[in-house]
């Protein structure tokens, strides 16, 4: 007996001092920490040319700096390293002159200033042969050149191709790349944006440009940042592939001598640490403890659960805004049995989007009528009704579509039409990495039932389903759209031009071609609102899509940060701009 | 005996390829999905950010391929090319080809590289074995150790065996990512108890700081995986082996050793125990490529940088190159742990023999 107690007695003592040392080890790593943000998954590529998913995006923003940013207080660009928003001027009926300034402050970090050159640099990188640039390529290719004022290195124009409004701001949102690092001899000079954007693909090689890509892939800034080093705030200090990375603020950056800082050009944390946690309890459980001090993109039912418990309130703060992830119903128009609007809007009247809303997302997020998300008060079509939950509508729909319902339930319906019979009988696909979808496509299947519509739902793994959207394998699909916004132009995924590539509904008239090239091209505000708001009231009417409801952003942050400025736009918050409180003082 | 371990091991390699060619022609088969993933999100509402007409998403798809080096032929025989006027016709393709390139490579020691990261998938997969072999080692090891302690005691029939069993029997009923939250919910969490991290290894783990100081931070951080780990896989290899062993102890040769005087606990441990572990090796054989795969569930759920989350993820982004590498290294795990299984087994029992 006397020996068991001894026995219990020193492990007692070992456990005590193992405790002693991690508690001390914790104390001091609390003392040196960076203001820790969860992302479930890791970057996997920081390429400033690539800019792989979201994750990417907010590690380039630290590193990188752009003409104009979106500032999180008012969801509108503000002027970054240029010193102020574009002066626009128009020239006929198609051209475009975008003038800049760079700030003077503006300098790399081996303190060179950024010049017009870096961005005429930066426009050319991305229509390079052999450089990972299809998506940029792509994005700016209407500019069509970069005018230099010959009398100020820091000042040049865009000559854009187009008069569009929404050109305005994008000329000024990519991040621009230092000349001196890729191309220290100024070689790409000799080469005009035009040119490098007309090279067709089977072009002779040319030594500048390969010898530019073979100096660009020897960089590799998707794995190693710190050999093309952006004038960013912060400087990337250590990647643990799928466990990390932490970022420390420059001491020296350049946007510390610009007078009267704007909000894009705060930097306030000295580390900022990015845990990769991919499963969401696991990350809950270490806000919880104070392991990690900021969860965006909180699930709905977590969020509201620790925002009940006393717990948990007493610790955290929680913040919701409207995302701009809009949930949405798509149609094979392709389909004979899908070709026709009124069967469309039938259908469209099978989906309890308010019931969806408030059983999987407790009633957080926000019904629209359409694509723009209804806090755009001045495009959003607010005269329009969303589509309402209406089995009873959808028959008499259904038959003023030249249905007709069989004399028993497994008949269903059918029609006849130049094409021969037709039955009404549909596939529904849904990526299965997502409950709220399956909940959607069974709520739908249920009520097509209900008036007698068979559906099979077909969960597909994401990958076959970007494939399956793609070949247009489908009848019905489900799936977020992920917008913003300053997103405007339709083309790529609702014109007939896209069909085959971005326009997987298939659904083209050549009244919302000309109403797309329209808004597309609208060079004042008003006039875009009032096409957008005529464009909504037809893609209710005619439905390839049926947008259901806009997804919340549930944020929850520990109750000492500050500054988070919640936002609409992703990730959801500002996190250059996160302060902490000072801590209350202690009793002696 | 020699010529036949050898000609088993060269049996060995030669399924080795066999099989990482099989996983390499099948996968690439899917080349258009993994073209299409490497592309901008189609969910993505950029300003104009991707192709908009059908010919710029031809061009688009044409540079993705060349740049995955997805634009060659796949095998040295095809049923068609692109500049063959008579598809579905067999043809040889020649040397440049998708599976000759990845061929020459492997000879030379590299397994290409990543399409999402443009890494080396050799580096790639060094990385994620150094976390995952150390993590799952153990857990096999603390595993086998513990089914051979409980295995024996269970064996003896003492007063709580009937309880033991029937915990176990309810454990290996539980999914391995119920016991890995529930781990979590007890140990790691504010509202229970917290003794241990709620995830992976945080940046402590990689501080200047010395073993000595280090090492108790790893522990600390791996002790519920491990025990997840160690959990999920302890009541197959303890029941299977308690039912082998009580199989053992009912045969006469047991019978003789009880009348000889010896204790149970003797008889089990040295004549009933080795004739009882046949088929636990063959267990074994299960457990070995495990170790090199990792285990995607308690690497998820504990936020650990393992080859199961490598391998899920390259899988579900269709990266390839990572992938054929993963498949390579697990198969081979496989085929040598089957080559091990069959060398314990003789050493088991040797009247086991080797045939051709």
């Amino acid at each position: 007996m006397y020996r068991v107690r001894q026995n219990f007695l020193a492990g007692a003592r070992l456990c005590l001092a193992i405790a002693l040392l991690l508690q001390g080890c914790t104390a001091k790593r609390r003392a040196e920490a960076p203001i820790k943000i969860r992302w479930a998954h890791d970057p996997e590529n920081l390429d400033p040319m690539v800019m792989a998913n979201q994750t990417a995006i907010d590690a380039i923003n630290l590193l990188n700096c752009s003409l104009l940013q979106a500032d999180f207080t008012t969801n509108q660009f503000a002027p970054a390293l240029a010193e102020a928003l574009p002066t626009v001027q128009l020239f006929g009926d198609s051209l475009m002159r975008l003038q800049y300034t760079i700030r003077p402050e503006a300098a790399w970090d081996t303190g060179r200033p950024v010049l017009a050159t870096d961005v005429a640099f930066t426009l050319k990188l991305m229509f390079c042969p052999g450089l990972p640039n299809a998506g940029p390529g792509g994005q700016y290719r209407f500019i069509r050149e970069v005018l230099i004022d010959p009398r100020n290195p820091r000042r040049f124009s865009f000559v854009c191709t187009s008069q569009a409004v929404e050109y305005v701001q994008a000329s000024g949102d990519f991040f621009i790349l230092p000349e001196a690092a890729l191309d220290p001899k100024g070689e790409l000079r000799a080469f005009s944006l035009a040119a490098l954007q007309q090279r067709p693909a089977s072009a002779p090689p040319n030594a500048v440009l390969e010898a530019l890509s073979r100096r660009y892939a020897a960089a590799a800034p998707g794995q190693t940042p710190a050999r093309l080093p952006g004038c960013g705030p912060y400087q990337l200090v250590k990647w643990e592939k799928d466990r990390y990375l932490r970022f420390a603020r420059k001491p020296h950056w350049w946007a510390d001598r610009v007078p009267h800082r704007p909000f894009v050009l705060q930097a306030r944390p000295a580390q900022l640490e990015y845990a990769i946690i991919p499963d969401a309890a696991t990350a809950s459980l270490a806000l919880q403890r104070g392991d990690i001090d900021v969860f965006p993109q909180m699930p709905t039912r977590e969020f509201t659960r620790l925002r009940k418990a006393p717990a948990t309130r007493a610790n955290l703060n929680f913040y919701t805004t409207a995302s701009y992830d809009v949930v949405t119903v798509g149609f094979n128009t392709r389909r004979p049995a899908l070709s026709d609007a009124l069967t469309r809007q039938a259908l469209g009247r099978c989906f309890d989007a308010a019931g969806i809303l408030q059983g999987s997302e407790l009633g957080e997020g926000q019904r629209t009528v359409g694509l723009l998300n209804p806090a755009d008060r001045l495009n959003y079509n607010d005269s329009l009704a969303p589509v309402p939950f209406d089995p009873a509508g959808a028959v008499a729909l259904l038959r003023r579509a030249g249905w007709q319902r069989g004399a028993t339930t497994e008949a269903g319906w059918r029609r006849n039409s130049s094409q021969g019979p037709q039955q009404l009988r549909l596939v529904m696909r849904y990526r299965t990495d997502e409950q709220l979808f399956a909940t959607i496509a069974l709520q739908f299947q249920a009520a097509a039932a209900s008036i007698g519509v068979p559906v099979s739902l077909q969960p597909t793994e994401s990958g076959a389903f970007s494939m399956a959207l793609r070949n247009g394998e489908f009848d019905v699909y489900v799936r977020a759209l992920r917008g913003n916004p300053f997103m405007f132009n339709f083309t790529p995924f609702l014109h007939s031009q896209a069909i085959g590539a971005g326009n997987n509904t298939g659904f083209s008239t050549p009244e919302s071609d000309q109403l797309i090239a329209a808004i597309a091209a609208a060079n004042t505000a008003p006039r875009r609102a009032q096409l957008l708001r005529r464009f909504q009231g037809l893609m209710q009417q005619e439905m390839p899509l049926l947008p259901l409801f806009f997804l919340s952003n549930h944020i929850a942050a520990q109750k000492r940060l500050t500054g988070l400025h919640p936002t609409s736009l992703k990730p959801g918050f500002a996190a250059m701009a996160i302060g902490e409180a000072a801590a209350p003082p202690t009793a002696p | 005996m020699g010529r036949l371990f050898l000609w088993r091991l060269l049996r060995t390699a030669l399924a080795v390829w066999a099989l990482a060619s099989g996983v390499f022609l099948l996968s690439h088969l899917e080349g258009d999905t993994a073209v299409e993933l490497a592309q901008p999100d189609l969910a993505e509402l950029r300003t104009t950010g991707r192709a908009s007409t059908l010919a710029a998403r031809q061009t688009l798809d044409l540079a993705t391929r060349h740049r995955l080096g997805l634009d060659i032929p796949l095998f040295y025989v095809g049923t068609h090319r692109p500049t063959s006027a008579t598809a579905g016709q067999w043809h040889w393709n020649g040397l440049p080809n998708q599976y000759h390139r990845w061929l020459v490579g492997l000879l030379q020691g590299e397994f290409g590289t990543s399409y999402r990261t443009g890494e080396s998938v050799g580096s790639r997969l060094l990385q994620a074995l150094l976390f995952t072999l150390p993590l799952t080692g153990t857990a096999a090891t603390l595993a086998v150790l513990l089914a051979l302690v409980l295995a024996q005691r269970l064996a003896a029939r003492p007063g709580w065996h009937r309880p033991v069993r029937g915990a176990l029997v309810a454990l290996q009923a539980l999914p391995l990512f119920v016991i890995a939250l529930g781990l979590l919910l007890f140990f790691a969490n504010p509202a229970m108890l917290v003794w241990f991290p709620s995830y992976g290894l945080d940046q402590a783990v990689d501080a200047e700081m010395g073993v000595g100081e280090q090492l108790p931070f790893y522990l600390w951080h791996m002790t519920l995986p491990v025990a997840a780990l160690t959990l999920s896989a302890l009541p197959e290899l303890t029941l299977q082996l308690t039912a082998a062993l009580e199989q053992e102890l009912g045969a006469g040769y047991a019978t003789t050793a009880r009348a000889k005087g010896l204790a149970e606990r003797a008889v089990i441990r040295h004549h009933a125990l080795r004739n009882a572990l046949l088929p636990s090796l063959a267990q074994l054989a299960e457990l070995l490529p495990a170790l090199v795969a990792g285990a995607v569930v308690v690497e998820v759920a504990f936020a650990l940088p393992g080859m199961g989350r490598l391998l899920a993820e390259a899988a579900a982004a269709r990266d390839f190159p990572v992938l054929v590498g993963g498949v390579l290294l697990i198969g081979a795990a496989r085929l040598l742990a089957l080559l091990l299984t069959d060398l314990l087994s003789l050493w088991a029992d040797p009247r086991i023999r080797w045939q051709r």
